[in-house]
């Protein structure tokens, strides 16, 4: 539990001191929150939910690609995988909670007749998934370009199809558009349990993701034997 | 130059040369005498320190070769080691053993594999063929890379030191040991912040932090100055003494008449140890 929560310290200490991307971080959801609070407030909260796990995707993207180079030096001096990328994750989710109180009580003050209840879940599904995305991108594409074309393709992906459709269904954030239908337009509570669902599901795959490419990239090699 | 500092600083220099503390002692102490008693600027009596340290050195025929102590079991065993990338042999066959109190140089051209053998040998990178067997923990330095660019050495040492299972100010102090070993104080700099020898330096405190049986060191003294450079070497002598197995990739030969192992991979990647 020590060596897990000193790389997570350590990643809040560095994420702490690029404080130009901590600025993005914040202001970036706002963008995706004005876009449309003018003409369409429902879809603002949908947007601002997205524009914060795209947020939390990219940092995690970047602690993932930062670490790349010292996590070996870490195997050897004695840390397990597991402790490494769940380091990271604790990190990744407290810095998640910390962005999104903030636009939580932008909504809960800047909107009317929403449930803010299910508007809580999504962010906190999104604090939840978003970090294991990003990391798991990161993991699998070595290169912070590739990544963020990644997501960028994935976050467009998203508020572009047809909620409805079964190709909406398998992108990471899926979950959002359900509960954000469930929470602006008052639906019935199958959008919040169908939501809830894919949210949960897709942390797990995540989360398997993560651990098998951290496992595989991080693991002893079978030719070494420790005497 | 008042004459105390320069003392001190031919003390240091003495050590760096590898002149026992005895000997050292003694030519600090003549030193001392004459300048009392001439009452010179020692810089005109006897010129820089670092080159009068040199000059004692060189005349008593180079560094003092430390008793060795008994040779101890083995540490590292690497046998029968292939890899290749592609169509393109690096390694064939090469094999290496370091028992405890040994270090082993790797020598060899660029693109010979050095690097890659030390990773293999770590368990980094794969092989394609043979065994690498090691009998306790290891510290590894890295050529390049290996720090976090946003965290100061005191919390790479935190870091570090928690895989080893060290407590935090224990960590810490042990780094900050080693350092002034090298002649460097660790100060509120983040690691990009940090010249590239001062973060080689950091790179190599690293490997040695927790007293790890095994030091894997690749090249590790890129950017230092002459002075480090022999601080760094002072260094190595030391974790052999201790009974360390050291492994240093290298391709600066001057040391290597002081070195247990030599194990030279410019023979076409099948590695000769003598």
């Amino acid at each position: 539990m020590t060596r897990t929560l000193t790389v997570a310290e350590m990643t809040l200490r560095e994420t702490a001191r690029r404080r130009g991307v901590l600025v993005m971080l914040l202001v970036l959801p706002l963008a995706f929150y004005l876009a449309r609070r003018g003409d369409h407030l429902g879809q603002s909260i949908r947007f601002v939910c997205l524009g914060l796990s795209w947020a939390l995707s990219t940092a995690a993207l970047f602690v993932g690609s930062a670490a790349r180079s010292l996590e070996p030096r870490l195997r050897l001096s004695g840390y397990r995988t597991h402790q490494l990328f769940l380091g990271r994750l604790v990190a990744l989710w407290g810095l998640g909670v910390a962005l999104s109180a903030p636009y939580f009580v932008l909504i809960r003050f800047d909107q009317h007749d929403v449930r803010y209840g299910a508007i809580a879940v999504i962010m906190l599904l999104g604090v939840l998934v978003a970090p294991l995305f990003g990391l798991a991108v990161s993991a699998l594409l070595p290169r912070d370009l590739e990544g963020m074309l990644v997501l960028l393709t994935v976050v467009g992906l998203q508020m572009i199809l047809d909620p409805a459709g079964n190709a909406a269904r398998v992108l990471p954030f899926w979950y959002s558009r359900e509960i954000g239908t469930y929470a602006i337009d008052h639906t019935s509570v199958g959008y919040l349990d169908r939501g809830l669902l894919h949210g949960a599901v897709t942390a797990v795959l995540l989360l398997i993701v993560v651990a098998v490419a951290f496992g595989i990239r991080l693991r002893r090699r079978p030719h070494v034997r420790m005497v | 130059m008042r004459y105390e500092i320069w003392l001190a600083a031919l003390t240091d220099e003495l050590r760096r040369h590898g002149v026992g503390p005895d000997l050292a002692g003694h030519v600090v102490a003549e030193a001392a005498a004459h300048l009392r008693d001439s009452g010179e600027p020692p810089l005109r009596a006897f010129g820089p320190p670092s080159a009068y340290a040199a000059a004692v050195a060189d005349s008593i025929g180079g560094p003092a070769q430390r008793a060795r102590g008994v040779v101890g079991p083995v540490r590292l065993r690497a046998v029968d080691i292939t890899k290749g990338y592609g169509r393109r042999t690096v390694l064939s066959g090469v094999s290496l053993t370091v028992h405890a109190g040994q270090v082993a140089a790797i020598v060899g051209a660029n693109g010979s594999g050095k690097s890659t053998f030390l990773r293999i040998c770590a368990g980094l990178t794969g092989a394609d063929g043979g065994q690498v067997e090691l009998h306790g923990t290891v510290g590894y330095c890295p050529q390049a890379g290996g720090t976090a660019d946003f965290l100061r050495a005191d919390e790479h040492f935190a870091l570090v030191g928690a895989g080893r299972g060290m407590p935090r100010g224990a960590a810490v102090r042990a780094g900050g040991r080693q350092a002034s070993a090298l002649d460097w104080t660790p100060g509120g700099e983040q690691a990009r912040q940090l010249s590239g020898g001062t973060r080689q330096k950091l790179n190599l405190v690293l490997a040695g932090l927790g007293d790890p049986d095994i030091l894997l060191l690749d090249e590790p003294y890129q950017g230092f100055d002459r002075g480090t450079y022999l601080d760094f070497w002072h260094e190595v002598w030391q974790w052999r003494d201790r009974g360390r197995a050291v492994v240093v990739v290298t391709h600066l030969l001057n040391q290597l008449d002081r070195v247990d192992v030599v194990l030279d991979l410019s023979a076409g990647g099948a590695g000769v140890a003598a």
